[in-house]
């Protein structure tokens, strides 16, 4: 038996933050999930061809914490609205698949600094004018850990990464207003960089609100307004 | 679009018409648009070797690299001035116009004491350069996306100006050749041994790095019609989408890049045959112009064999996350100038790479419509369409 950790823990904290840009920008979350959620998150999972960091493992477990609710309603509106998360453990009682339905989902991935423990490695390495590991090169950018969930849960959607909260959740916004996307994982993961800090992370599944204008392409020479320019 | 293509949704976009007024830029031919150009349609590459850090044990050890060690933050604060006096902005025009910088990172970061690092992300270095550039202190933005960091930033800016969001957004995207890029894509055996970068060609070896810098002013026609601005070019359309694939491999298929270049086309309002120009992503690795071809094939069917391509990778190197705007402007200027750049570096044909490539020496076409595409590691796929005044 698991207990949540405190609401003001990081992960959680991270949580609110999010929650809390997805209500003004008029987001929906369906699902979401964080690091550490529970007094069981001490260490997060390996993830098989990522070493040395935790970064990209970070990511990968909270956004599959969010892809594996995504079927179950784990917050509801009233707590959205509110910006509080929900941590209701539901992990496992959603079928572990990946999206087949045609559901077209982006991927924004948010961090302050990166894997500062990755660059720091290779920095090390590089003055000490020794062979940098190549598995160094794959990590070194925040995508190859955003291509690892793409693939792992067919998420077909546009990949973008930022470095600060109200950016992705406007990025987010614009791709799904645009159909550039059906839903949005938006994740944010910040390793612990100064003395006692802890590694922490934290993930949402949104939508947008329907109805905001734009201009649908195939309706272009239906509407006369929307003549193409 | 062809059968067999992921189905895409289809694009929206906001009514309003988008546009670049002005660019600037820094690449291994030198600093500033016209050398920039000259290089480019010189058709001779820029690579030579890497003297600016010591890569005497590195595997292969070339470069499109400038004479000397330019500091990234002086030079994408210098680019960003640059595309802003080019587009004619006046102090007060700046100080109402938000940044989005694409960018790795602070180059100081993985060096600094713990203690110093939060100091050293990616907003500070934004926000500096905004400050040094008289920019807006809000709206600001950084992109990390790897190769398409920057042509993500642009989608983004004509996004947000096509539906009214902002008037005008300065996107700028920098990265200069450094020990550990440099040691990271030595280590993952992608730099091309014979120090050419040879895309979409028989006996291709790899990228090679280059040095990088670029800055435009995307602005709503409207704006740039009330400043009475000239236009360098229409931004016409964009796309973005993911391959689903692999952490770092292209879908063979190109299917990611498909949806975008289909995207991008429809919010342009343009039909595969509008195409006068497409300047690839071209890495000139063994993976991605296969999927590349494969990916134009699907978008645009017939018309792939014919509309003249070429990727300028294989004259001013790869530049990382500056190369969305360093290649969109090299596609502006160039089109505009009505000569289409070379594919350098072209050996012999490889069958899975069938396109019609600009080889020898530069095209004299004038355009309508040209294509700037980027992919990066995540299978993330960028189009952006640009329409010629």
């Amino acid at each position: 038996m698991t207990t949540p950790v405190s609401l003001a823990a990081p992960g959680v904290l991270g949580l609110a933050e999010l929650h809390a840009a997805a209500t003004a920008a008029a987001l929906s979350v369906t699902a979401s999930g964080c690091w550490p959620e529970t007094d069981a998150d001490v260490e997060v999972t390996p993830l098989a061809g990522f070493i040395e960091s935790a970064f990209s493992p970070l990511i990968a477990e909270v956004a599959g914490r969010v892809l594996r609710r995504r079927a179950a309603v784990v917050v509801a509106p009233d707590d959205a609205a509110e910006g509080g998360p929900e941590l209701a453990a539901t992990d496992g009682a959603v079928p572990d698949v990946a999206a087949e339905d045609g559901t077209v989902t982006a991927i924004v991935l948010v961090t302050a600094l990166g894997d500062v423990t990755s660059a720091a490695r290779v920095a090390a390495a590089v003055d000490a004018g020794k062979r940098v590991p190549p598995l160094l090169f794959f990590q070194s950018v925040p995508n190859a850990v955003a291509g690892y969930l793409a693939a792992r849960w067919h998420l077909t959607g546009p990949v973008v990464c930022v470095s600060e909260t109200g950016a992705a959740v406007d990025a987010a916004a614009l791709l799904l207003d645009d159909a550039d996307a059906d839903e949005a994982l938006i994740v944010r993961a910040d390793l612990g960089v100064t003395g006692g800090a802890r590694d922490r992370a934290a993930a949402i599944l949104v939508t947008g609100p329907t109805g905001r204008p734009g201009i649908d392409l195939r309706e272009r020479h239906e509407h006369p307004r929307h003549r193409p320019y | 679009m062809t059968e067999g293509t992921v189905a895409a949704p289809v694009a929206r976009r906001g009514p309003g018409p988008v546009v670049v007024t002005g660019a600037g830029v820094l690449s291994a031919y030198g600093r500033g648009t016209e050398a920039l150009l000259s290089g480019v349609l010189s058709g001779r590459p820029a690579f030579g070797p890497v003297d600016r850090f010591d890569a005497s044990n590195r595997r292969v050890r070339v470069a499109a690299v400038m004479p000397g060690s330019p500091d990234l933050l002086t030079e994408v604060a210098r680019a960003t001035r640059e595309a802003c006096d080019d587009a004619g902005l006046t102090a007060a025009e700046r100080a109402r116009s938000p940044l989005f910088l694409a960018i790795h990172g602070d180059p100081e970061l993985a060096r600094a004491p713990e203690p110093g690092q939060p100091g050293l992300g990616p907003d500070a270095l934004t926000a500096e350069v905004a400050n040094r550039g008289g920019l807006a202190t809000h709206g600001l933005r950084c992109y990390m996306s790897a190769c398409v960091a920057a042509s993500t930033a642009i989608a983004d800016a004509a996004a947000s100006i096509a539906r009214g969001q902002a008037d005008r957004v300065v996107v700028a995207g920098g990265y200069l050749v450094d020990s550990d890029q440099f040691a990271l894509f030595d280590a993952g055996r992608v730099l091309a041994a014979d120090g050419q970068v040879r895309p979409f060609s028989a006996n291709r070896r790899g990228l090679l790095l280059g040095d990088g810098v670029g800055a435009v002013v995307v602005e709503s026609a409207q704006s740039a019609r009330a400043r009475r601005a000239p236009v360098l070019a229409r931004l016409a359309g964009w796309g973005r989408a993911g391959d689903a694939y692999h952490p770092v491999q292209p879908h063979p298929e190109g299917r990611g890049m498909a949806r975008a270049i289909t995207a991008a086309l429809q919010r342009a309002g343009l039909g595969p045959d509008g195409l006068g120009y497409v300047n690839a992503h071209g890495s000139g690795t063994a993976h991605s112009d296969p999927a590349e071809t494969s990916a134009l094939r699907l978008a645009l069917g017939e018309a792939a064999g014919t509309v003249p391509v070429s990727s300028t990778k294989s004259l001013h190197g790869q530049v990382l996350e500056a190369s969305g705007v360093l290649e969109l402007i090299v596609t502006m200027l160039s089109a505009g100038q009505g000569i289409l750049p070379v594919n350098a570096g072209f050996l012999g044909l490889d069958d899975e790479c069938r396109l019609n490539l600009v080889l020898g020496e530069p095209l004299a076409a004038t355009p309508e419509y040209a294509m700037s595409l980027n992919a990066a590691f995540g299978g993330a796929n960028t189009a952006l369409v640009v329409g010629l005044p």
